[in-house]
Formats: C-alpha cells, sequence, structure tokens
C-alpha cells in the first residue's frame, strides 16, 4: 500500500520510510537533553564560601543584647570562636529572630547556637528554649559608646545576614529577593554587602535613619545593587549603617 | 497582606466549588453528556483536576449539551487566526522581554565608599 | 479512537516516544543533579533544595520549548508529525516537573517563616513597579497554573466534551505561558548569574521557538476564502489518488476534497476529534485517515467505521466546465453523499 510508505499512522506500524528519522529524532532529543544538562549544571556559578559551622561546635557566649535595630549580642564572656569584644548578630531558627528574646533587651544573657560564617560576617543561630538563651546572673555592664563614622555613601546589596552568611548558598541575588525580604521581615538582621571593605569591614549590620529596623520601602531594593547614602557607626567591632531610604538608587 | 488573604480564600473557595461541582458530573453528568463515557468509570477519578480547575466551563458545556444546544458545525471550525496571534504574541514579546532583561543587568558594582560628611 | 473512555489509551509507539522521553529528561536531570556538583567542583557547594530548583525549572523550560516546536515544525515538514501523535504525554510530563521545579522553591524559600507560606509566595515581595526586583514568581505562577490546566484537561473527553474549538482556545494558553516562563527566568535566574552563558541558553531557545512559530505562519497563510453556493476546486486530474485538495470556504470553514478509486469526496477539513487537517491525510482502507492521530472516516458519508462513531460534515460535488466545483453549504455530520464520478 504505497499510501502508506511514509504516512504515518500512530497505531499501525511505523512506515519503512520514516524510521531513520524518527530513531535520529530520538537520539538527538535524548542528546540534546544530556548536553544541555551538562551545560545547564555547569554555568551554576559558585556561591560565596560560607555555612553553619558545626564543626565549631555550639558555642556559648555571654553578653549584653540589644533589639535595636535587629537581634545582636556585645559578648563580655566570649566562646572559642566568638571572643569578648566582639558584637554578633543573632537569629532564630528559620527565617525568624531568636525567640523570646523581646523581653531581654539591654539585659546581660547567656546565649548559645551554632555560628553561620562569611568572611568576617558571623551570625549565632539560637535555638528555642531557656538553654540557648536566657538572663544572665547580674546587671549588664557598661558598654563603650558608639563611635560616630560620618555619612557615606556606599555600594553594594541590601541582604538578610543569615541567608548572607551561608544560611543558603547562594543566599543573595534576585532568585533569593523574597526569601531575603522575608527574614528580615521575621526581624532576622539585615546586612548591607558593600562592593568595598570600609573600615575594614564588608558586611555591615542595617538600620533605617531613627536607628530602627529598615522601613518597609528598603525592601523594594534588597538583592540587587544599589547605591545608598547613610550614618556609619561602631558597635563594638561591628559596622551599623543607618540609611537615609530616599537615597536608595539601583544601580 | 490582606489581599494576598484574600486571593488565598477566593482560590480555596473556588476549588471547593470546583469539588462541589465534580461529584454530580463525574456521577451522571459524564455518562449524559459523553455517549463515550457511559459505562467508562475507571477514567473518570482523572477528570477531578479538570473540573476543579475550570468547573464554570464545565457547568456552561453541560448546559448547553443537555438542553440540546451543541452547534455541530462549530465543532468544525478550529481557531485558526490564534495561530497567527500566537505567533506574533511570542515574536513580539520574547525580543523585548530579553532587551529589558540585558537593559536591568547589573555588573557587580566597584565603587568605593564615598565619605559624604565627616563625623561631627 | 475510544469506543469506551479508559484512562490512558497505549500503543507501542507511545511506550517508544515516553522512553525516548523519560530517558531524555531523566539523562538531564541526572546530570544536572547528580553530577553537576563534582563537575562544579564549589568548595562551598549550591545548597540542595536550590540546586534541585534549578535542575527542574531548567528541564522544565527546555521541555517546553521543545514541546512548542513539534507544532511548527510539523506544518514545515510532514515527517515529523509522528512527535505531535504523543505530544499531550509530554506536556502532563511538563507539567510535573515545573510543578517540582515549583515545589523545592516553595519548601525551602517560603517556609519557616513568620507569614503564612501561601501569602509569603504572593506578597514577600510587592516591588510590582519596577523591572529590576519584580516580583518573577508571579510570572512563574501563571506558567505553573497553565501547564496544569492543560495537563487536567488533557484526556480525550475533554475534547469531545468541551469541542476542539473550546479546548483548542483554552491550550492557547500555552502561548502566554511560555512569554511568561521566559520573563520568569528573565528577570529571576537570568539577573542572579554573574556570566550570561545561562541566560543566552534560555533566549536562544525562545528565539528559535519564536522564529519557527513564524516561519510556520506565514507558510500558512494563503489564498483568500471563495464565496458564494458552489466553489470552483480544481480541475479533477490535479488531486492524486489518494490525496485531498483543500478548500477554503466563506465563514473560515475548509473542506478537504479526496479522490479515492478515481471517485471524488468532500468532508470537513477539520477532525472530530482535535480538528486535525483531514485533507493533509491519507486515505488508508477507503477511510480518510486524519495525519495527527490516525481517526479515520468513510469517504462518502464521513463516519468513523464502526465499533467508533466520530463524525464529520460532508459536502456536495459537481462538474462544471472540466472543474470540481463544491457546495459551500455542508451537511450534518455523517451524511452520505454519492461520490462524485469524473470522466477519464
Amino acid at each position: 500500500m504505497r499510501a502508506r510508505d511514509e504516512f504515518f499512522i500512530g497505531f499501525f506500524p511505523i512506515p519503512p520510510g520514516l524510521r531513520p528519522f524518527l530513531a535520529a529524532i530520538a537520539a538527538a532529543l535524548i542528546l540534546l537533553f544530556a548536553v544541555a544538562g551538562w551545560f545547564a549544571a555547569s554555568t551554576q556559578a559558585a556561591p560565596d564560601e560560607a555555612g553553619f559551622r558545626f564543626d565549631f561546635g555550639r558555642q556559648e557566649v555571654t553578653g549584653v543584647l540589644s533589639l535595636h535595630p535587629y537581634p545582636v549580642i556585645r559578648v563580655t564572656e566570649g566562646s572559642e570562636r566568638l571572643a569578648a569584644g566582639r558584637t554578633v548578630m543573632l537569629s532564630g531558627g528559620g527565617k525568624f529572630a531568636p525567640p523570646q528574646v523581646a523581653a531581654l533587651d539591654r539585659r546581660l544573657v547567656k546565649a548559645g547556637g551554632v555560628i553561620l560564617r562569611r568572611g568576617d560576617l558571623d551570625m549565632l543561630q539560637i535555638g528555642g528554649g531557656e538553654r540557648n538563651l536566657s538572663a544572665a546572673e547580674g546587671d549588664a555592664p557598661a558598654l563603650s559608646p558608639p563611635e560616630r563614622l560620618g555619612r557615606w555613601r556606599l555600594e553594594g546589596e541590601i541582604c538578610d545576614g543569615k541567608c548572607a552568611a551561608g544560611a543558603m548558598r547562594p543566599g543573595r541575588g534576585l532568585s533569593h529577593k523574597a526569601c531575603a525580604n522575608l527574614c528580615i521581615t521575621g526581624g532576622v538582621p539585615a546586612v548591607f554587602v558593600s562592593a568595598a571593605p570600609i573600615e575594614g569591614a564588608t558586611f555591615l549590620l542595617m538600620a533605617g535613619p531613627e536607628g530602627g529596623p529598615l522601613p518597609p520601602e528598603a525592601l523594594a531594593f534588597t538583592a540587587a545593587y544599589v547605591s545608598v547614602e547613610g550614618e556609619i557607626e561602631r558597635i563594638g567591632d561591628l559596622l551599623v549603617f543607618r540609611i537615609d531610604p530616599a537615597t536608595l538608587r539601583a544601580l | 497582606m490582606q489581599t494576598a488573604a484574600l486571593l488565598i480564600d477566593l482560590a480555596r473557595l473556588w476549588l471547593w466549588a470546583g469539588a462541589v461541582v465534580s461529584v454530580p458530573f463525574l456521577l451522571w453528568g459524564v455518562g449524559r453528556v459523553e455517549p463515550n463515557a457511559r459505562g467508562a468509570w475507571i477514567f473518570r477519578p482523572l477528570l477531578i483536576p479538570g473540573v476543579l480547575l475550570i468547573w464554570p466551563l464545565v457547568l456552561w458545556r453541560w448546559l448547553v449539551l443537555e438542553t440540546g444546544r451543541d452547534d455541530w458545525a462549530k465543532r468544525h471550525l478550529p481557531p485558526r487566526r490564534a495561530h497567527g496571534f500566537a505567533a506574533l504574541l511570542l515574536a513580539v514579546l520574547i525580543p523585548l522581554t530579553i532587551l529589558a532583561g540585558l537593559a536591568i543587568r547589573q555588573a557587580p558594582p566597584s565603587g568605593a565608599p564615598v565619605l559624604l560628611a565627616a563625623p561631627e | 479512537m475510544s469506543v469506551s473512555y479508559i484512562p490512558v489509551q497505549w500503543n507501542g509507539f507511545k511506550h517508544r516516544y515516553n522512553l525516548a522521553l523519560a530517558l531524555a529528561v531523566g539523562l538531564y536531570l541526572w546530570i544536572f543533579v547528580e553530577l553537576g556538583p563534582a563537575l562544579l567542583g564549589h568548595a562551598s557547594p549550591i545548597t540542595p533544595p536550590i540546586h534541585n530548583a534549578r535542575a527542574f525549572g531548567s528541564c522544565a523550560f527546555l521541555m517546553m520549548s521543545v514541546i512548542l516546536m513539534i507544532g511548527p515544525l510539523a506544518r514545515l515538514d510532514g515527517r515529523f508529525l509522528p512527535l505531535l501523535y504523543n505530544r499531550r504525554h509530554f506536556g502532563v510530563m511538563t507539567a510535573l516537573v515545573a510543578l517540582s521545579h515549583f515545589l523545592f522553591v516553595f519548601n525551602w524559600y517560603f517556609v519557616f517563616t513568620p507569614l503564612p507560606s501561601w501569602e509569603a509566595l504572593l506578597f514577600s515581595n510587592t516591588a510590582y513597579d519596577r523591572a529590576l526586583g519584580f516580583p518573577f514568581e508571579a510570572f512563574g505562577m501563571f506558567a505553573l497554573l497553565a501547564l496544569l490546566i492543560l495537563a487536567a484537561t488533557s484526556h480525550d473527553f475533554w475534547l469531545s466534551f468541551l469541542t476542539p474549538r473550546i479546548w483548542k482556545s483554552l491550550h492557547y494558553l500555552i502561548y502566554p505561558a511560555y512569554a511568561a516562563v521566559v520573563a520568569h527566568v528573565t528577570l529571576g535566574a537570568a539577573q542572579g548569574v554573574r556570566g550570561l552563558a545561562f541566560p543566552a541558553l534560555v533566549w536562544a531557545l525562545a528565539l528559535l521557538v519564536a522564529g519557527l512559530h513564524l516561519a510556520a505562519w506565514r507558510k500558512e497563510r494563503g489564498a483568500a476564502a471563495a464565496m458564494g453556493e458552489w466553489v470552483p476546486v480544481c480541475r479533477p486530474e490535479e488531486i492524486e489518488e489518494g490525496r485531498a485538495r483543500v478548500v477554503r470556504l466563506a465563514g473560515g470553514e475548509r473542506a478537504a476534497v479526496f479522490r479515492h478509486e478515481g471517485r471524488f469526496s468532500a468532508i470537513s477539513n477539520a477532525c472530530a476529534h482535535q480538528n486535525g487537517p483531514l485533507g493533509e491525510g491519507r486515505v488508508v482502507d477507503g477511510c480518510v485517515t486524519c495525519p495527527w492521530h490516525g481517526f479515520q472516516y468513510r469517504v462518502d458519508d464521513g463516519c468513523s467505521p464502526a465499533p467508533f462513531t466520530e463524525k464529520v460534515p460532508t459536502y456536495r460535488l459537481r462538474l462544471r466546465a472540466g472543474l470540481i466545483e463544491i457546495d459551500a453549504r455542508a451537511n450534518p455530520p455523517g451524511t452520505p453523499v454519492q461520490p462524485l464520478e469524473a470522466p477519464r
């Protein structure tokens, strides 16, 4: 039957004239997917070296807790990895601030958890329960006042400090923007990743103009490269960048 | 946030309505409007996701078929023009999207920090 | 060609089609997910759920692109028609891969949050007023919803119940969905990477899809529809045995005039199943056979042979001054018409 030589009917055997073509298509399809898979996988850029440091073991420090703009602890009695004198950002599990933190503002506390580290950025993730965060005996000691470093214009990216420190790799970029916004909304410290170091620091804790958390309008600018102006001050060893949201500009 | 919660409630309501429609449709409707489906039961659960998603269309077609208003001529009038429209849509939107994507692409910044005002 | 509906109709060709497809998709995912991390050798590897989301997302995009190439390729070169035959299985598989991509993203970026996850998905980023930082997830969600609707309505029941016209209109959703996926990748993943290699792959595929559609559309555009009750078709000898000539009639209708055993019959060009182009089919065993899915109709009455029940409209023919003419008023589906005898 001549009509059937090249004419494909699904429920009949494939016409002999079409078989080599279809075999070639099937082989090409499989090859295309294999090569595309290899190519697409090979284009995935390396995230910055960062992550949970379970290898450091649990860190327990004593210090003064501050909730403004975001939870940090100014360490007075350090651990192996977090020395006294440091100011360390704190987060809870998931996209939350540390639990039960509200009542402990400006008090001497004992905090325990695991470190997330990226370069000179440290974040201490604190689990639930008294064991991980509780008031310590004694009054909060007097600490050195913030040192004002002037008004600056910086270029870089607004991230959430937890993912940026390696809770997610990569924890930056627009694919991660929604997650960064959720972390920041959830009370995880917002961090400015500066394109160039300032006073030796690449990661600055961010604050709103009055020293509170980031204003909501700043969330439109997270996860992309921006330039922004604001006052910088040093608290312990941590730089805090109090931005003026009106100066936020995408680069 | 209220808008988000409202949208999610609406979506939930939509799916529940679909679930309500799917019961009589799958038990009786399918067999009434589709001769090939009479006595065929095993394939019916496969239709549930479709009914959940497009139940208003299901109700409308059910009504049309029940009332004998189905126009046989329309069954043989495919929407051919849509091919041209789809081709043009892709030919315009895809290059525009790519151009927009290239225009907004950012290189990592290299600007050094600028001290605007020294501390008082 | 169902007599009675069953969940999935299988045959040898579909098994081989799906096997090739599963091999291709499985290989893509295996290379990306399993070999990828070793291939990259990053000191700090990409977090697995993010890596998986990228693997399944990029795979779904490739699958969608290939699916969308099948239609125009088949219109440009008939040898691609067998790929069209089982395209719906390809589509359902694509919807599942895209859904996996969504679940990896959703269960990683949008969980353990102070907001309920679904609300977080919709409103953690509200920068709808700008291109850079636009909530590209919205494009992805639209496309996924479209893919799910298409997959959920892919059973032949839906074609018959909704009619091919409405079913096809609904399934044209694939085009805005594809455009949305391109925007989803362009405003999201393509912005996050430093090199242009990955965006270039995505954009090249998207441009290829758009280019093929334009090419196929240009080929389709042709003569205008003829007006009048009796429309001239062609001289009898211009139609090959077992083949057809397609005529455009007023009102967008098309009829296919077939020659079978030296006599001429006309039926609608639109198959009752999915409105496939019957005029591009052949007469096999006395039946016009659709080039898309092999549905068959007797030439002289437009009825599928028993036990099948599909029917297409028929048309009357006459010979005038050596030309075959067709009556533009279609007969109801399944109306017998005496074939036209033409002098040798």
